[in-house]
């Protein structure tokens, strides 16, 4: 159909990075993603670029699949990049026409704030890339394993958020699909009086929650059939394990993301 | 089947009740063995979803006892749940939509999901993921994303999940209704090699032609089972079958056909058993009787497509000319490429192609829900390339999508039904007017101020027609009208179809059946996001033309299959029948040239 998410779409390929532990990719992901808003100085900022490259390479996904998949944030980055562009209006004037007024402050903030913000989106789309839901469920059943001991439905939790994953671009679909046959039945979305765009909205939603709940049906008695019952009692088909390439990978991290600070101390 | 073999489900006069009394099994005693394939058949409604559900250990009756694996999991309503959990491990069940009973996004993780929960071994698992998609002939998927994959691909992954688990009952309902011609065969490919390993199957379908390949056929009716045996036995009652809405396999119709106009064959619903005796009264035939061959007469008077009474008018004229259209984010890849046509108004026309064929993009283009890349579509004299023309057409061209019903939100079906004409701004009278006449055509005048969420599937698909009906389109465009239907409700839909197009409006459908594509004036084949073929019925549909659109996953309609399996046999009809009537026709005249041509059996079938 018209509508596809791809953000969130796994990427199949052969890489070190597709092959480490879960756990420790998501979790050296988030982190440096984290780290990432501490870069002040163009050293700083030059190493996490080059950082970022080195992953995309290290993927082996095409980069076109990379550009695709954060494309829909694109928008956001240049719009963040205009905003400091134009309205940090210190330092040095570089340019200046009429009320227009471009500072060396706005130029480097504009540069800064946009290339960070990049590079943070760029760790987040490689990890969803080369992680399949269900590694991206267990990895975060065991961020969270701590609290199930406190009684909180670890696993559940992570079960409902790849089924989340999973249900997106059908529910993307079907809503495309009624708000179409509302158009051809005259009932245009974003057209008409306000009163009118309210029904139409209404109308597209009480059919899309109508489906949603057959799907919730459907689904509740496939997980039934395959006699899915929480958790306890099932097993893995590929059990995580820190291997000793993990903890590489982890001590990797840590030293990139020490070597970015300490760049900001020259 | 082996009577001996071990029972592994035992139904003792089962009854169960849904809320607000409906009841969904009445009385139900069913006993299965171990290797046998079991088909149920039936209408919409008649419990068999429920039934398969009590087989699979889903669902536990209120009354009667139940057995599943030798085990007793329910008596009168005592639930012995320990049991259920531990017979449900070995029971399998495949249901009619793949999408919702896949829940990952990667195929072969999809397939570990059934065993992991079992807890199984990791090897364990990775040995059966491997066996179960290869016996599916699905490994070259495995790490593919199960939400692009044509539908037949999903449901062989359901599959595979199914039986990776392990089962001894594996339960199919209605597994290829929503599947295209290639997806419905390679389902029946599977379950046929499934039989032959040992695996014990039952088989919830609407599809009477499925049945033929089953053990023992069971089919119900609100909540009972009305008739059981072998296939042989249950399809002999064809008075009971049809009373029930359901319709008789094609070699049983055309067999009754066939002795109703004298010709001496035994009745029966073999189509092997039919051919041979055909070809064997065939060889006692002088030589010199049979017509001459090469001269390939055609039936019908419904061939020509015919002259509208303006051919100018340009209300109700579709004309494409190297249309093309591709999705963003597609690399281009062309969903529509260079497509050509011309479909007259007052034309009906069948759209036929295999999923991803570029149908629906075809349909969406010509509802003006997209605009095409290139060429030229010209839609009731409007041009589709421009937006201003675009907008006028939405409310002109009715569009009927897939599962329709999908898409009723109102509290009411007349609600529902007055929304596009309200849209259209008619006055209260107007609107209130075609309400009724829509809601007449379909039959659903006396529902009106029913809930539309309260009515049966079919009489859902009927409302959301009738909703499109009474906008009084002259252009009607209806993607697979008939999809997950029971015989009776297609009927109904091809009836109003026949009403709607006889009032002069022109019928465009997308259809995975030959039998009604060759029904229209008009047929267009899509392969590819091409066209390939495109011309009447016996244009498309002939001798020369089967090989070629059995490569792009369609066939021909069985009558004509049938002609051409008589005349590879020895029997040359010498003409291509596209319904069962005129094949039954074609082969009266061939044995009995002189007892054939009366008049009186120019009826119906």
């Amino acid at each position: 159909m018209a509508l596809r998410l791809s953000i969130g779409q796994y990427y199949p390929a052969e890489s070190p990075i597709h092959r480490l532990d879960p756990r420790a990719k998501v979790g050296c992901a988030l982190v440096a993603m984290a780290s990432t808003f501490l870069i002040r100085t163009p050293l700083q900022l030059a190493l996490g670029v080059a950082l970022a490259l080195a992953l995309v390479a290290a993927t082996r996904i095409p980069v076109t699949k990379v550009l695709e998949s954060i494309r829909p944030l694109v928008t956001i980055l240049v719009l963040l990049g205009l905003f400091n562009l134009f309205l940090v209006r210190d330092g040095e004037t570089l340019f200046a026409c009429g009320p227009l007024l471009i500072g060396a402050e706005g130029a480097w903030s504009a540069v800064l704030y946009s290339l960070r913000l990049a590079i943070a989106i760029l760790m987040g789309a490689l990890m969803m890339l080369t992680t399949t839901p269900t590694q991206l469920t267990d990895a975060f059943d065991a961020a969270l394993s701590p609290l199930a001991r406190l009684g909180l439905p670890a696993h559940e939790i992570a079960m409902v958020f790849s089924l989340m994953l999973r249900f997106i671009p059908t529910i993307a679909d079907e809503a495309q699909a009624i708000a179409d046959a509302q158009r051809t039945r005259g009932g245009a979305l974003g057209e008409g009086s306000p009163l009118h765009r309210c029904h139409a909205i209404a109308a597209i939603l009480v059919a899309l929650f109508a489906s949603s709940v057959r799907h919730a049906n459907d689904l509740a008695r496939a997980l039934d059939a395959r006699c899915y019952a929480g958790g306890e009692g099932r097993s893995h088909w590929h059990p995580a394990h820190m291997r000793p390439r993990d903890w590489a990978a982890v001590a990797t991290c840590v030293a990139c993301i020490a070597a970015i600070l300490f760049a900001g101390t020259l | 089947m082996e009577p001996d073999n071990a029972i592994l489900v035992d139904l003792d006069h089962v009854t169960l009740r849904f809320e607000r009394g409906v009841v969904a099994l009445n009385d139900v005693s069913l006993r299965i063995h171990e290797g046998e394939r079991i088909c149920i058949l039936g209408a919409n409604g008649s419990g068999k979803s429920t039934l398969a559900s009590v087989l699979c250990g889903l669902l536990a009756p209120d009354q009667g006892g139940v057995s599943l694996l030798g085990r007793k999991v329910a008596q009168d309503g005592d639930v012995n749940y320990d049991a259920y959990e531990a017979v449900r491990r070995e029971l399998g069940l495949v249901f009619q939509n793949p999408d919702d009973q896949i829940v990952t996004t990667v195929v072969e993780d999809d397939v570990a999901f059934g065993p992991e929960n079992l807890g199984m071994a990791p090897e364990q698992i990775e040995t059966r993921v491997r066996r179960e998609l290869k016996r599916v002939a699905m490994q070259s998927f495995a790490k593919a994303d199960p939400t692009r994959l044509s539908g037949g691909q999903k449901q062989r992954v359901a599959i595979a999940g199914a039986l990776a688990m392990g089962p001894r009952v594996l339960v199919l309902d209605e597994p290829g209704s929503s599947l295209d011609v290639r997806g419905r065969r390679s389902i029946m490919r599977v379950m046929n090699r499934l039989h032959a390993a040992g695996t014990t199957i039952v088989h919830v379908t609407h599809f009477m032609e499925e049945a033929l390949c089953a053990d023992r056929v069971i089919v119900m009716d609100h909540g009972r089972i009305i008739l059981e045996g072998e296939p042989q036995r249950v399809f002999s009652q064809g008075d009971t079958i049809r009373n029930l809405g359901l319709e008789e396999p094609f070699s049983a119709r055309l067999a009754s056909r066939l002795a109703q106009l004298g010709v001496p064959v035994r009745w029966t619903c073999s189509a092997d058993d039919l051919k041979d005796q055909l070809v064997n009264l065939g060889k006692e035939l002088v030589v010199d009787d049979l017509a001459p061959a090469g001269t390939r007469s055609r039936l019908g008077a419904r061939d020509e497509v015919p002259a509208s009474q303006s051919p100018h008018a340009t209300e109700g004229r579709i004309s494409a000319s190297g249309v093309s259209y591709s999705y963003a984010g597609t690399n281009g890849r062309q969903a529509v490429g260079g497509a050509s046509f011309e479909i007259a108004p007052g034309t009906s026309c069948a759209l036929i192609g295999q999923t991803g064929s570029g149908k629906s993009t075809l349909l969406r283009l010509i509802c003006a829900l997209e605009k095409p890349d290139a060429g030229r579509l010209e839609v009731n004299g409007f041009d589709v390339s421009k937006r201003r023309e675009r907008r006028m057409l939405h409310g002109q061209v009715g569009y009927v999508m897939q599962h329709p019903e999908r898409q009723l939100f109102a509290e009411t079906v007349w609600e529902d039904v007055a929304f596009g004409p309200t849209n259209l701004g008619l006055s209260v009278e107007e609107v209130g007017h075609r309400c009724v006449s829509a809601l007449d055509l379909v039959g659903l005048a006396d529902q009106e101020s029913a809930s539309p969420f309260d009515l049966s599937g079919g009489q859902q698909r009927l409302c959301a027609i009738a909703g499109v009906l009474a906008m009084r389109p002259r252009l009607l465009i209806l993607d697979e009208p008939m999809a997950g239907l029971d015989p009776r409700g297609r009927q109904a839909i091809r009836s109003i179809l026949g009403k709607i197009h006889s009032l002069g409006v022109t019928v465009v459908q997308v259809t995975h059946s030959m039998e009604d594509a060759a029904l229209q004036q008009q047929v267009i084949v899509l392969d590819q996001g091409s066209v390939v073929a495109q011309g009447t019925p016996h244009e498309v549909f002939n001798a020369r033309t089967g090989q070629t659109l059995h490569e792009r996953g369609l066939g021909l309609p069985q009558s004509l299959a049938w002609a051409q399996e008589l005349a590879a046999s020895g029997l040359d009809l010498g003409q291509d029948p596209l319904n069962l009537n005129d094949l039954a026709r074609a082969i009266a005249h061939q044995l009995d040239p002189a007892a054939s041509s009366s008049p009186r059996d120019r009826g119906k079938e």
